[in-house]
């Protein structure tokens, strides 16, 4: 988790988007407890009804489930649901954007192209 | 719960010919963390000072679980209003002891909470002994904070608290009522002018505006109706077509507008050749009370 908000997004989202992160990095595995509202809500300072709707939203998601009286954990293939709802919200804000700055600046269909495989190769390199 | 509800009905106020307060209606609901944000003169304290009987109103009701909450010692030993301090009095400067001044809100609310109080006062570093004409602007301050939490009143209402404070304190102080929050839920409205800090704090938001309420609801429900659009002038204006725009900016060919409207009405833009951006609450707010300072 990140140790500051900003000031842009909705405080809900960025709850529950750091908790994906951090189930897509395995910061937290299947069956694994996350941390509760009043945690949530003390570390960051935020109000606990803000946590709790970023949490429930998880829940819906069926990321996490609720334990009564113990707290929230990581559901049964929670990792690959939200990879699947990644992969949708990244067509939408990286490829859509992407797609469109290039047109912007007159890029052909090949040259947009070979930009991503090119950059996907450096990237490739780097992790070596 | 129903009970706790405070209400506000018809309340209008004026000093002379200033009418501070227009036929205000206003209802808090029991558990939340509540901020109240309005200009300079806005009526904030006034408010504040009649919804707690301190204050005379020239028309409406307050009540408290059904009940007046005016020279009504029931109900208001379960309303904690700690105003700011002042350093001078009508009679001179204001020598009363701080613990002086503590006592008596240990005599007022039957919920007040002693080990909590010496426990902030230590915290805090106030000198128990020192007359409040002696105290800083931000002692004042933690004095003032001291009281509201300490009194542990059901509904408590907390004006400007973080005004002395520098910035270090200011934290301490939103921690400090979120842990009171979390442990006993009950119900705080606190008034600020610094808003981009605290709104993360506030589970619904007030907006006091030329004497009546034009906004109370969840901070991110309102947060989120406000949009920025900006982009080539006939193309913003094509867009933003039948939208409530608030605000217009023009730079060369560029408009930029804040609009009011839901996420659904926005298909047209976001598929248009405009930026779409988030608003602070504090630049909600702007759109909403700037009126005549603004440019149009």
């Amino acid at each position: 988790m990140r140790e500051e908000l900003n000031e842009k997004d909705l405080i809900y989202l960025q709850i529950a988007r750091m908790l994906e992160d951090d189930i897509l990095r395995e910061v937290y595995r299947e069956e694994e407890g996350v941390p509760s509202t009043n945690e949530l809500a003390r570390g960051y300072s935020i109000n606990p009804a803000t946590a709790a709707k970023g949490l429930n939203l998880l829940v819906d998601a069926g990321v996490l489930y609720k334990r009564r009286g113990i707290g929230m954990f990581v559901a049964k293939g929670a990792k690959e649901t939200v990879r699947e709802k990644r992969k949708a919200a990244f067509f939408d804000g990286y490829v859509k954007p992407l797609v469109q700055e290039g047109k912007f600046l007159g890029l052909t269909r090949e040259e947009l192209l070979a930009m991503v495989s090119m950059a996907q190769s450096e990237g490739e390199n780097d992790d070596e | 719960m129903n009970e706790n509800i405070l209400k506000a009905k018809g309340l209008c106020k004026s000093y002379g010919s200033n009418e501070v307060l227009k036929d205000l209606d206003l209802e808090i609901q029991p558990g939340k963390i509540y901020g109240l944000i309005g200009r300079n003169g806005a009526g904030k304290t006034t408010l504040l000072g009649i919804l707690t009987g301190q204050n005379t109103k020239n028309a409406g009701e307050v009540t408290y679980g059904g009940e007046q909450v005016w020279e009504n010692q029931k109900a208001l030993s379960q309303i904690c209003f700690s105003r700011e301090l002042q350093p001078t009095l009508f009679t001179g400067q204001n020598a009363l002891k701080v613990k002086n001044y503590l006592k008596m809100g240990k005599l007022f609310y039957p919920g007040w909470d002693q080990e909590y109080a010496d426990k902030l006062m230590a915290e805090f570093k106030v000198d128990p002994k020192k007359k409040i004409h002696q105290l800083s602007k931000g002692q004042m301050s933690m004095v003032t904070i001291l009281i509201a939490l300490a009194s542990r009143a059901p509904l408590t209402i907390l004006d400007e608290p973080a005004a002395g404070l520098d910035v270090v304190a200011r934290e301490r102080f939103y921690q400090l009522l979120l842990e009171d929050y979390m442990e006993t839920g009950r119900t705080f409205i606190v008034s600020t002018h610094i808003i981009e800090e605290a709104a993360s704090v506030f589970e619904q938001v007030i907006i006091l505006d030329e004497g009546k309420i034009i906004e109370n609801r969840p901070t991110e429900e309102l947060i989120a109706q406000f949009h920025g659009i900006s982009g080539r002038e006939d193309v913003v204006d094509e867009v933003t077509r039948g939208m409530e725009v608030l605000s217009t900016q023009m730079l060369g060919k560029h408009k930029l507008v804040t609009v009011r409207a839901d996420a659904n009405k926005l298909t047209a833009a976001q598929n248009a050749d405009v930026d779409i951006t988030p608003l602070s609450l504090q630049k909600v707010f702007v759109a909403l009370c700037g009126h005549e300072d603004t440019q149009q």
